[in-house]
C-alpha cells in the first residue's frame, strides 16, 4: 500500500483500519463481560487514565481496541468529551472512604491497623505454565478473619498533624460547580492545586513512574517515605433536584500520601486515582511531595511533569510523527541548499595566489 | 450514525449569531446580521454557567440566567451588556485582562444607531485601509472613555448592535471621531 | 420555571459531535483571538475521536463553525486527498453533515496542514491552520511560563539573537517552515508549519485565517487585513524556498511551491504540492473548461 497521497486514500484508510479489526474480530457483550471480569486492573488503570468511571465502558474500549491502551484511553475521553455534566458529587473525607488496603510504611502499626487487603506484593512471580499444558490454575480460596478489619479509617497524615510532626493543607471550601475542572479549562502555571491533583489523576501511569522514579533515584530533592496508600471505595453522594442527598454508587479508587522530612516538619504529597493503581499514585504522589520550589525544567517542576505525563497528548503526539511532513522538509532541505551554495560561492579569504 | 446531522433550532441560531459576531469582529466597522434582533441570540451563543456576567439592562438578567452564568458586578464579568448607555463612566469598571492573559479583557454588547450620529474613522486589523462609519446612540464622551482604557493588548471587545445588526469594534481598533 | 425550560430533548450525538458547552467556550476563545491578532489565547481543548496531533485543534474550530451549508475542503501537504486529510473530510461530513470540496475557490472553509492553497482566498473564506506547537519561542525558552511571560513583555531579544546566530553561523536564517512572523506589530507567532512560500499569503490578505493548537491548547488568529511580517534584518531579506522555476513533472505547473519526487538516478522530479492546483493545470491542459482562481505567486513571484 502507498504510504503518501494516492488517489484512493479513503480507501486506503478504510481498508487498513478494517484490517486492525479483523485481528480482534466480532465484539459482543460477552467479551466485554469477560474483559470486565478477568483484568480489573487494566480495567482500573484505563479507566483512571481516561477519567471516567465506567467498568463495562472501559472493558468495551479495551476490547475495542484490542488493548491498545493509548487508543482505549483516547476512546473513553473522546466518549466522556461528549455527556453533559449533570451534577458535582459531595467531597469524600478520607475516613469515609470504604477501605479494602490500607498500608503505612512510616510506622510498625497505625491507628486502625495495618489492613493488607488484596496485593501481589509478597506473592512469588511465577507464570502457572500449567494452565498452557491443559490444566486449570484454580486460585486458593481466601480464609476470612475472625474480626473483620473496620471498613473506615483515618488518615496516617490526621495523627501527624495531631502530633504537630505535619501542616495538613487548608482545607478548600470550593464546592460544586466551582471547583475548577481541568476537563474543561486549559492547564495554566502557576497550576490551581484542583487541576494539579486531577492532572496527576488522569495521567499515563507509565510516564508518572518514569518521572517519579527519576525523583526518586535523585533528580529530586525529596525522598519519599509511603506514609499510607490506601484502595477503597468511594461514595458518590449528590443532590436530588428537591434536596436531598443520596449515593449514586460507588467508585473505586486509590491513594497515596507519601512524606519526607522539610525542616522540624515533613513534607506532604499526595494523589489519587480513579481504580486501584498503586503504582502512579505512589509515583505521582512523590512528584507532588518534589514539585514545591523544584527547579523550572527539572522533572519535579509541576509544568514538566504533568505536560509530559499527559497520556493522550503525548501519545498523540508521538504518533503524530507517521504523518507525512514532506513540506516542512522540503522547507528544511532549502535552507541547507543554501546555505551549503553561499559556503561554497563565497571567495576563500587568505589564499595567495602564487606570483605569475 | 445513520441519518445525516441536523442541527437543532438553538444549535442553528448560535451558529448564525457566531457567525456574524466573528465575521464583523473581523471586519471592525462592517455590520452583520444576527439571526433575531437585540442581545438574546448573543447570550445563547456565547455564554454558559462558566461565564461571569454583568447586565445593565435589567430585562436581559432572566435570559443570562437561563444560561447558568453567574451574575456578577461589572469588573468580574468576562461578558457585559450595557443596554442603552447613558454614561460613558461605565466603560471605566471593565476588565480589560492582563498582558499575560488578554483573552481576561472583557466582551462588550452595547445598543447603538447606525447611520447617523458621530462619523468615526476606523483603522487597525481587519480594517482595508480605513473605513468611516456614522454611529449614535451612545454617551457622550464615549470614545475618548474607550480609548483612555486600552492598553494593547489589554482591552475589551464591543458589540454594537441595533434591533439585528451588528457592528465589531475589537480592542486593536483605533476609533477616531471626526 | 419549569423543568422543561431548563432540559433539551436527548440526542444520541451534538450536531457537529462537541457539545455545546464545548462550542460556546470555543466561540467566546476566537473572539478573543481575533481581538487581539497573534496572541495565543489558551482553550480547554476537548478530547475529539482522533488522537492529539492529528489535527484536534483544527478539527475542534471546524466543528464550532461548520453548518449543514458550509462547503470544507480539507488538506495535508498541499493535498486533498491525503490519508490523513481525508479522515478528517470525512468525519467533519458525518457528524455535520457538510458538503465537501476540493476545489478552492468553492469552499467556505478550508481545514488545513502545513500549507495554504495557491488560489487567492476571498473574504468569505475562513482557513484554519493545524498548529502541533504554538509557541515561536519554544526553540529559545521551552518552559510556557516564562515564554508566556516573554510575550506579555514583547521581549523578543532572543528570538532575533537566535536569528542573528544562524546568519552569522551558515550566512542566513536557517528556518525552514514555521517562520516567526510578528503580527500587528505587537505578537510573534508561529504560522503553523507552513512553508516561509505560504508566509505572505497571511499579510494583509482578505480572509481570516484561525490556527488552533489542540494538543497545546492554544488558539490564534491573523483577521484581515492585518500586517504578518517575518522576523528578518533589513541587510537580509526573507526569502522564500527557491521553487519559482520549478516545473511539475506531472501538470506542467511552474512558479508554485513543489514537492521534490528523488529518482532512481540520483535525480529529482518535482511536483506541485498544492494537489487540486495541479489537477486544475491538468485538465487545463487536456482541454476542459477549468475556474482558475487568481493566484498568490505570479510567475513565481510573489507581488507586494
Amino acid at each position: 500500500m502507498a504510504y503518501v497521497a494516492t488517489r484512493g486514500g479513503e480507501r486506503a484508510i478504510e481498508q487498513s483500519e478494517r484490517l486492525f479489526r479483523s485481528e480482534m474480530g466480532a465484539i459482543d457483550g460477552a467479551r466485554v463481560q469477560q474483559v470486565k471480569e478477568s483484568l480489573p486492573y487494566l480495567v482500573d488503570r484505563v479507566m483512571g487514565e481516561a477519567s471516567l468511571y465506567d467498568e463495562y465502558l472501559a472493558a468495551l474500549a479495551l476490547a475495542q481496541t484490542g488493548g491498545e491502551l493509548y487508543e482505549a484511553v483516547l476512546l473513553l475521553r473522546a466518549w466522556r468529551t461528549t455527556q453533559p455534566r449533570l451534577c458535582v458529587a459531595a467531597p469524600v473525607e478520607q475516613d469515609r472512604l470504604f477501605t479494602h488496603r490500607r498500608i503505612s510504611a512510616a510506622f510498625k502499626d497505625i491507628p486502625g491497623g495495618q489492613v493488607l487487603g488484596p496485593t501481589l506484593d509478597y506473592a512469588h512471580r511465577i507464570l502457572a505454565t500449567e494452565v498452557l499444558q491443559g490444566e486449570t490454575y484454580e486460585p486458593a480460596a481466601v480464609d476470612p478473619a475472625e474480626t473483620p478489619t473496620p471498613a473506615y479509617h483515618p488518615g496516617v497524615s490526621a495523627w501527624q498533624a495531631e502530633n504537630d510532626l505535619v501542616d495538613l493543607p487548608e482545607p478548600d471550601a470550593v464546592l460544586g460547580n466551582d471547583i475548577p475542572d481541568l476537563t474543561r479549562e486549559p492547564l495554566l502555571f502557576p497550576s490551581k492545586r484542583a487541576h494539579t491533583l486531577q492532572s496527576l489523576a488522569r495521567a499515563e501511569t507509565g510516564g508518572v513512574l518514569a518521572l517519579g522514579y527519576a525523583a526518586m533515584r535523585g533528580y529530586g530533592q525529596a525522598h519519599p517515605t509511603v506514609n499510607e496508600l490506601r484502595l477503597a471505595e468511594a461514595e458518590i453522594e449528590v443532590k436530588h433536584p428537591d434536596g436531598r442527598s443520596f449515593s449514586a454508587g460507588r467508585v473505586k479508587v486509590s491513594q497515596a500520601e507519601v512524606v519526607d522530612k522539610k525542616g522540624e516538619k515533613l513534607g506532604l504529597g499526595y494523589a489519587a486515582t480513579f481504580g486501584w493503581n498503586e503504582v502512579k499514585c505512589i509515583a505521582a504522589a512523590t512528584l507532588d511531595l518534589n514539585s514545591p520550589g523544584a527547579e523550572k525544567g527539572s522533572p519535579t517542576e509541576e509544568e514538566f511533569f504533568l505536560y509530559h505525563t499527559e497520556g493522550v497528548e503525548s501519545s498523540g503526539f508521538c504518533i503524530h510523527f507517521k504523518l507525512p511532513h514532506y513540506v516542512t522538509f522540503q522547507s528544511s532541505l532549502d535552507a541547507m541548499r543554501d546555505a551549503r551554495a553561499k559556503k561554497a560561492a563565497k571567495p576563500k579569504p587568505n589564499v595567495t595566489e602564487p606570483a605569475e | 450514525m445513520s441519518a445525516m446531522p441536523q442541527p437543532n433550532m438553538s444549535e442553528a441560531r448560535a451558529n448564525a449569531t457566531f457567525d456574524a459576531l466573528l465575521w464583523t469582529l473581523s471586519r471592525p466597522g462592517l455590520p452583520r446580521s444576527l439571526p433575531e434582533p437585540g442581545e438574546a441570540p448573543i447570550i445563547e451563543a456565547l455564554l454558559d454557567r462558566e461565564c461571569r456576567v454583568h447586565a445593565a439592562e435589567p430585562t436581559l438578567i432572566p435570559a443570562i440566567m437561563r444560561t447558568g452564568a453567574e451574575i456578577a458586578e461589572i469588573d468580574r464579568a468576562d461578558h457585559v451588556f450595557l443596554g442603552a448607555m447613558t454614561a460613558a463612566a461605565d466603560l471605566a469598571h471593565l476588565a480589560l485582562g492582563s498582558d499575560l492573559y488578554p483573552d481576561d479583557g472583557a466582551t462588550v454588547v452595547v445598543r447603538a444607531r447606525f447611520g447617523d450620529g458621530q462619523r468615526l474613522r476606523l483603522t487597525g486589523p481587519g480594517v482595508d485601509g480605513m473605513l468611516t462609519l456614522d454611529v449614535g446612540g451612545l454617551p457622550e464622551g464615549f470614545w475618548q472613555a474607550r480609548a483612555e482604557r486600552m492598553r494593547y493588548p489589554m482591552g475589551f471587545d464591543l458589540f454594537l448592535i441595533e434591533a439585528d445588526r451588528v457592528v465589531g469594534i475589537p480592542r486593536s481598533t483605533q476609533v477616531e471621531v471626526l | 420555571m419549569t423543568l422543561k425550560t431548563l432540559t433539551k430533548p436527548w440526542e444520541a450525538m451534538s450536531y457537529g459531535f462537541l457539545d455545546g458547552s464545548a462550542k460556546r467556550e470555543m466561540r467566546r476563545k476566537m473572539l478573543k483571538s481575533v481581538a487581539v491578532p497573534g496572541c495565543q489565547m489558551p482553550y480547554a481543548s476537548r478530547e475529539v475521536p482522533m488522537a492529539r496531533g492529528w489535527g484536534t485543534g483544527g478539527l475542534q474550530v471546524s466543528l464550532t463553525l461548520v453548518n449543514p451549508e458550509t462547503r470544507v475542503k480539507v488538506i495535508d501537504q498541499g493535498a486533498d486527498d491525503s490519508v490523513n486529510a481525508a479522515s478528517i473530510r470525512r468525519f467533519i461530513a458525518r457528524v455535520a453533515g457538510t458538503p465537501t470540496t476540493m476545489d478552492t475557490l468553492k469552499a467556505d472553509l478550508i481545514q488545513s496542514r502545513h500549507r495554504i492553497p495557491e488560489e487567492v482566498l476571498s473574504e468569505d473564506q475562513i482557513l484554519v491552520l493545524q498548529v502541533p506547537n504554538p509557541e515561536p519561542l519554544r526553540p529559545v525558552q521551552p518552559n510556557m511560563s516564562i515564554a508566556r511571560q516573554m510575550h506579555a513583555d514583547a521581549d523578543y531579544g532572543r528570538m532575533w539573537l537566535q536569528l542573528y546566530e544562524q546568519i552569522v553561523r551558515s550566512g542566513r536564517v536557517m528556518q525552514g517552515a514555521s517562520y516567526p512572523s510578528l503580527v500587528n506589530g505587537r505578537h510573534v507567532m508561529t504560522p503553523s508549519p507552513i512553508p516561509r512560500w505560504d508566509v505572505p499569503k497571511l499579510h494583509m490578505a482578505k480572509h481570516l485565517t484561525i490556527l488552533s493548537a489542540g494538543r497545546e491548547k492554544r488558539i490564534y488568529a491573523v483577521p484581515p487585513f492585518t500586517r504578518v511580517e517575518p522576523l528578518v534584518f533589513s541587510d537580509v531579506p526573507y526569502k522564500v524556498e527557491d521553487h519559482a522555476k520549478l516545473t511539475c513533472h506531472r501538470s506542467g505547473a511552474t512558479g508554485f511551491f513543489m514537492n521534490e519526487i528523488p529518482q532512481d538516478d540520483g535525480s529529482s522530479t518535482h511536483e506541485v504540492s498544492d494537489s487540486e492546483w495541479g489537477v486544475k493545470a491538468i485538465r487545463v491542459r487536456d482541454g476542459e473548461k477549468v475556474a482558475l482562481g487568481e493566484t498568490w505567486y505570479k510567475d513565481g513571484e510573489m507581488p507586494q
